[in-house]
């Protein structure tokens, strides 16, 4: 195995060309090292981005956030503008593993890895995450939504890497959450995670509505069922439509094939309930 | 499983405990096996293998990586800090101290990971209460002391840096 | 002033604080080489060949043996059933089966992974149950070959290692006068020790003698386990403890010290091995899985007629020490509460499962779960509360275990129910959690009738409280130690023992404590060694708290006479007489004329250029109680010497959302004894709390087809600091004529109670009993949904009924009959 450590992006994408499916992005390297040490993979190299001051750094520019792809799980957690605009990816980074992983561990593997238990995940999907992807033979941009194709599966090229994801930000009369159901307080992989984001008028009409779960069998979604329940609710009557939406995310979690997917079912029925009234909590005037 | 084999060498410069070092590593070795076995740090521990125990923690530009899963390859540029390099001289850190005032130590295998988190917790919060040690200290099992003097010696060494 | 009782510094903390604590892992010789072992990859088949070529292609690889090429006796604690490398045929998945040795550890590993094996799988026994089924495949057809430690009956037969039988014969009688019968069967999966130091040993092999260095609990047992091993004297090995990266069990019996033992022979040059990850999940003597059916027949009153036990426990493919656990259920059943009369029988069963072993508490956690899991099933049956029921049925000094002991000191527990209960008393609990049920039913009722509400839920609508108790006695470990305490020329004293530090702080300061306070020295001027087995006399390791008191009285008894030997030489320097002498803080004065002082240091002196140094040496083993040598078949274990006494009692909340269970409060009643350090004593009682809260919510073991299912340590789910909450202790202290200074064991049964009260607990909390562990979210989530109309939440079923003349119905629960 060889080790390439690579400064600039022209340089990553180089490289990327060289070895195509024989190499292995390093970035924090929290999913690819235990993989290499387990003996589960065996790249021809490593191509070690964590140099590339190019992916770091999160900005704004008219009202987009872009986040790059090498900023940590820490920096997403505790980071002002992201608790602020971002608040369901800020706690979903929050959730990745512990404090270790979080030092090292970046939103960009979180995404290309697209585990099926990935946190960050359904967070970005409620912000309509877009991802700015760049190869030798130029550049493309592409949602999240379509990059994830299964678990541990992308539409990412062997030879792309990818740069920055674009989200867009919470509204004023918006709330957003993330919650995560594990086995234990922390470390654990998520059975179920649930993210939410709501927008609602003045008049407590629930205007936009975003709702994505990460956990089962397959890899992050959204669930544009559900989400067409909640859709035109007023907001300080309705709330027993909380209830109909938990139903309907168990429906489209899939069949209770197993012990555990039975109990993401069993779960998301009360999750959502508690993931909503916590955001509606939040939004002047809406919690009646 | 420390050092994988590998074909070829990266030659890496680092900054252990405020000294300079510049040695080869192999392609898939973790910073973890560098610190050991070729530098004689045997303070940080060899246990889980997979990032999931804490008991190899130690501190790089500040922040608490788990150095059995961290390719030593990319530490290039890097400032590391071990537990050897806590204690400067014969006098232990105001935190090491409650330790063994609150009985924080039993078989002491996890305690250089533990008080790696914790000094980065006491840098970046100087009074932290204690959910935010218990949360801190999520990714550093210790089997045998269940915690609570762990983190009573955490509030304690707090308490006793504060004006 | 008295060192006892007071918490001073351990002698091994600076070292562990500053990184330079060199554990057996840690540990490198010159010129030393490595090894690993190739193991088996499936859980039960033929060899039909090994191929060593891959792994000898290798960088660095020197060499390969099989079976062929080691000693090819079998051995074994007990029965010696286990062959250093498989022949013939392979019993479990990790099973050693080649070894590679190279010039370093990478090639070693490397070597291993390459080793071509050839194996014909066969159908594993993966269960307890499989391994009793008539007709079942015998994991070891030969069984009737292997040799018995001491030529005991064991009642070994075919699959059934070990069978214990305790049946008075007079059950049937009993059954027939019971009012009802309540049954109930527990079960329990395995515990991983999940010590965080991999197992290592390094060998060096010198003039005919080996020296194995290791981070062991048991350097004496290892020295023994070697020599059988390798075919020679106990006295040509030399064993050398280091630093223990954690053991709680895991470390009490030989793993690879006897592979470098051969291997440093054969190659004349230190060999080092160490397991890998994979290793260490693979072969870790677990606690051993376990079935308990209990069956009771009890009058209306409340007095149980008769207890009925049966029990299977796994002992996995070798016996390992089983046979000696399976007498401990003739020590819980029984000891706690009055279980009128008991049939019990413990079957230990060959499965094709890595060997079973010791881990903290051995059976106790899965024992006392089987019993205060069925208190509260008979008080459940009978409408009573469950302490009173409890309370009512406790045992009484004079009564006699199932052994034929008797209990000397049972009100011991009785009063650790009123301790308990001045602290978290047990009626406002069950009020407070009643009304609480209360408060989630009416919102479930509102869910159910679809009432439209904006209001957001009460913060705990969804939230279940239960609360648990349970409580045990058990024992300190008898087993010999020995200590030479000898006094320094500078006054200050080192004390000389394998006594092993395990963590506990045992032998880092309770030891030093003992020597300090009969030497009259602050517990900093007392040293002690680390284990040599060369240099030492016989010592029994880390296990069943055993060091405080065993090898605290030895420390005792040989300072003590260090003391009258000072005293001796004082008297004559001071021309005083020895009775008139004390000696405080290393100064020797005569009563009442503090001029006439002199110090250790300088009695030391003196002493040592006329009559010699002052040191002394002294021995111990906790006599075995008087007991009934015919109360069972197969018992190994006979007596429960120096027994301690313990209530726990735990406050859980259910979230009825995602089925956790959260420990709100947990309170411990211990009796100690007498308290040496207490701030150890805490850790040992927080930590042990800690792992059975594991045991009982969190932490997966579980095979399939014989073969563990979780291979990472993440999979395994130990308790992280935000998992566990911190424990309110109360120390008792009622002191024991033989201990040092009245001190019993301590370490290790706060692990005992804790899965029964949170069981008990979260069964409360329901209304659903929960009989088998760990208690998973998933767990919680079926039993609250299988109740019909959310009765469950209501519990409308489970609270006794009080009808108008003001007397409880019983009610009788499923399980009644």
């Amino acid at each position: 195995m060889q080790f390439c450590r690579v400064r600039s992006v022209a340089e990553a994408v180089d490289e990327l060309s060289r070895w195509g499916t024989e190499g292995r992005i390093l970035a924090g390297g929290t999913d690819v090292m235990p993989q290499y040490l387990r003996g589960e993979q065996s790249p021809a190299a490593l191509i070690d981005i964590s140099g590339i001051d190019g992916l770091q750094g999160i900005s704004e520019v008219g009202g987009v956030t872009s986040i790059g792809a090498l900023v940590t799980m820490r920096r997403l957690a505790t980071a002002s503008l992201v608790q602020l605009r971002y608040p369901a990816l800020a706690q979903a980074a929050a959730l990745v593993g512990a404090w270790q992983t979080q030092t090292v561990a970046t939103l960009g593997g979180n995404i290309c890895s697209a585990a099926a238990t990935a946190d960050t995940l359904p967070a970005l999907l409620v912000a309509d995450a877009q991802l700015m992807l760049v190869s030798k033979s130029g550049r493309r941009r592409v949602s999240l939504e379509e990059l994830l194709e299964g678990p541990g599966v992308t539409a990412l090229r062997p030879t792309e890497l990818l740069r920055a994801v674009e989200v867009e930000p919470l509204g004023e009369r918006g709330a957003e959450g993330y919650v995560k159901v594990s086995r234990r307080s922390a470390m654990d992989l998520a059975v179920v995670g649930l993210a939410l984001r709501l927008s609602v008028t003045p008049s407590g009409v629930i205007s936009g509505v975003r709702i994505a779960l990460c956990g089962g069998a397959r890899a992050a979604h959204r669930v544009p069922t559900a989400e067409s329940l909640l859709l035109g609710s007023q907001l300080s009557g309705d709330i027993d439509v909380f209830g109909a939406v938990g139903e309907e995310l168990a429906r489209a979690v899939g069949p209770a094939v197993s012990p555990e997917a039975h109990y993401r079912r069993r779960v998301l029925r009360g999750l959502f309930d508690r993931l909503a009234r916590r955001c509606t909590a939040q939004i002047p005037g809406a919690s009646g | 499983m420390l050092v994988q084999p590998s074909e070829r060498d990266v030659t890496i410069r680092l900054v252990v405990n405020d000294r300079a070092h510049q040695f080869d590593v192999d392609a898939g070795e973790t910073l973890l096996g560098a610190l050991r076995e070729r530098l004689g740090l045997t303070g940080p521990k060899e246990a889980c293998y997979e990032g999931e125990c804490g008991a190899c923690t130690v501190l790089v530009d500040g922040g608490p990586v788990a150095s059995c899963i961290l390719a030593a390859g990319s530490m290039s540029g890097r400032a590391v800090r071990t537990v050897e390099g806590l204690a400067r001289a014969a006098e232990l850190t105001t935190l090491q101290q409650a330790f063994v005032r609150h009985a924080a130590v039993q078989c002491g295998y996890c305690t250089p990971g533990v008080l790696m988190v914790l000094t980065a917790l006491l840098d970046e919060v100087p009074d932290p209460c204690e959910s935010d040690i218990r949360r801190a200290l999520a990714g550093n099992i210790c089997r045998c002391t269940g915690y609570q003097q762990i983190v009573e010696a955490a509030l304690d060494a707090a308490a006793s840096v504060q004006p | 002033m008295s060192v006892l009782g007071t918490s001073p510094e351990r002698s091994d903390a600076d070292a562990k604080l500053r990184g330079q604590a060199i554990f057996g892992a840690d540990l490198s010789r010159t010129g030393m080489l490595w090894a690993a072992l190739a193991r088996s990859p499936v859980a039960a088949g033929r060899i039909r060949a090994i191929d060593p070529a891959p792994a000898l292609r290798g960088d660095g690889v020197l060499e390969v043996l099989t079976s062929a090429d080691v000693p090819d006796w079998r051995t074994g604690v007990i029965v010696s059933d286990t062959p250093l490398l498989a022949a013939g045929s392979v019993a479990y998945e990790g099973e050693p089966v080649a070894i590679v040795v190279a010039e370093s550890r990478t090639a070693a590993e490397a070597g291993a992974r390459a080793v071509a094996l050839d194996i014909e799988t066969a159908e594993p026994v993966s269960t307890p149950e499989q391994a009793l089924e008539p007709g079942a495949r015998l994991v070891h057809p030969d069984w009737n070959r292997f040799a018995v430690a001491g030529g005991e009956d064991i009642g070994r037969n075919g699959n059934v290692v070990a069978e214990v039988v305790h049946d008075p014969g007079d059950l049937d009688e009993a059954f027939a006068a019971a009012d009802i019968v309540v049954e109930g069967t527990y079960r329990t999966p395995r515990q991983y020790q999940a010590h965080l130091e991999p197992k290592m040993a390094l060998a060096t092999y010198e003039s005919g003698r080996f020296t194995i260095e290791v981070s062991h609990q048991y350097p004496f047992r290892l020295r023994d386990r070697v020599a059988q091993i390798t075919g020679v004297a106990p006295s040509a090995v030399r064993v050398v403890g280091h630093h223990i990266g954690g053991g709680f069990g895991a470390k009490l019996d030989v793993s690879l010290e006897a592979f470098v033992a051969l291997l440093a022979r054969r190659f004349r040059r230190p060999v080092r091995m160490q397991h890998t990850a994979l290793e260490e999940r693979l072969v870790a003597p677990c606690r051993a899985n376990a079935i308990v059916a209990v069956r009771s027949a009890v009058r209306r009153d409340g007095t149980i007629l008769a207890t009925d036990v049966e029990i299977v426990s796994d002992s996995g493919a070798y016996a390992n020490n089983g046979p000696a656990l399976s007498s401990i259920p003739m020590f819980v059943f029984g000891s706690i509460y009055r279980v009128g009369t008991a049939r019990i029988r413990t079957r230990n069963v060959y499965t094709n499962t890595a060997p079973t072993g010791a881990y903290r508490g051995v059976n106790g956690p899965w024992l006392v779960f089987a019993n205060e899991r069925h208190m509260d099933a008979i008080a459940d049956a009978l409408g009573r509360d469950r302490r009173d029921f409890r309370l009512a049925s406790l045992a009484r000094d004079g009564d006699l275990m199932r052994n034929g002991q008797p209990l000397t000191e049972a009100s011991i527990l009785r009063e650790a129910f009123d301790r308990v209960d001045e602290l978290a008393p047990w009626r406002d609990i069950v009020s407070r959690n009643q009304a609480q049920r209360g408060i989630v039913s009416r919102n479930q009722a509102q869910r159910d009738a679809g009432a439209r509400t904006s209001q957001p839920a009460e913060s705990d609508a969804d939230v279940l409280r239960g609360a648990g108790q349970a409580a045990a006695i058990w024992l300190t470990n008898p087993m010999p130690g020995h200590a030479t305490v000898k006094l320094n020329e500078d006054g200050t004293a080192t004390v000389i023992t394998s006594a092993t530090e395990n963590g506990s702080g045992a032998v880092a300061t309770g030891l030093r404590q003992i020597a300090a306070e009969t030497l009259g020295l602050a517990a900093d001027a007392v040293t002690i060694t680390m284990p040599d087995t060369d240099a030492t006399g016989y010592d029994a390791g880390s296990q069943g708290s055993r060091t405080t008191h065993v090898v605290g009285r030895a420390i005792a008894d040989a300072a003590a006479d260090v003391r009258t030997q000072v005293l001796d030489r004082a008297s004559r320097m001071l021309e005083a007489a020895p009775e008139d002498l004390v000696i405080t803080d290393g100064v020797v004065t005569v009563a009442g004329v503090p001029a006439a002082s002199l110090t250790l240091g300088a009695v030391a002196q003196a002493a040592t250029w006329s009559d010699g140094p002052i040191t002394a040496g002294a021995s111990y083993v906790t006599p075995t109680p008087p007991h009934d040598p015919a109360c069972a078949t197969g018992m190994l274990i006979k007596g429960w010497p120096t027994p301690t006494y313990h209530l726990h009692q735990a406050e859980v909340s259910v979230d009825t959302v995602t089925g956790r269970v959260t420990v709100d409060r947990y309170v411990v009643c211990q009796e100690v004894g007498r308290a040496i350090h207490p701030d150890a004593i805490a850790g040992q009682i927080q930590g042990g709390v800690a792992q059975g809260l594991g045991f009982a919510l969190s932490e997966r073991v579980d095979l399939d087809h014989g073969r563990y299912v979780q291979r990472t340590f993440k999979a395994h789910g130990l308790p992280l600091a935000e998992d566990v909450p911190k424990v309110e202790m109360i120390v008792m202290e009622h002191a024991d004529p033989a201990g040092p200074y009245g001190a019993k064991g301590a370490a290790e049964p706060p692990i005992v109670p804790v899965a029964a009260a949170v069981a008990n607990a979260v069964s409360d909390a329901i209304g659903v009993p929960f009989d088998t562990l760990p208690i998973t979210p998933e767990a919680v989530l079926e039993a609250l949904e299988a109740e019909p109309n959310g009765e469950t939440v209501a519990r409308a079923a489970r609270e006794p009924v009080v009808n108008r003349d003001g007397e409880q119905e019983r009610e009788t629960t499923g399980r009644a009959s």
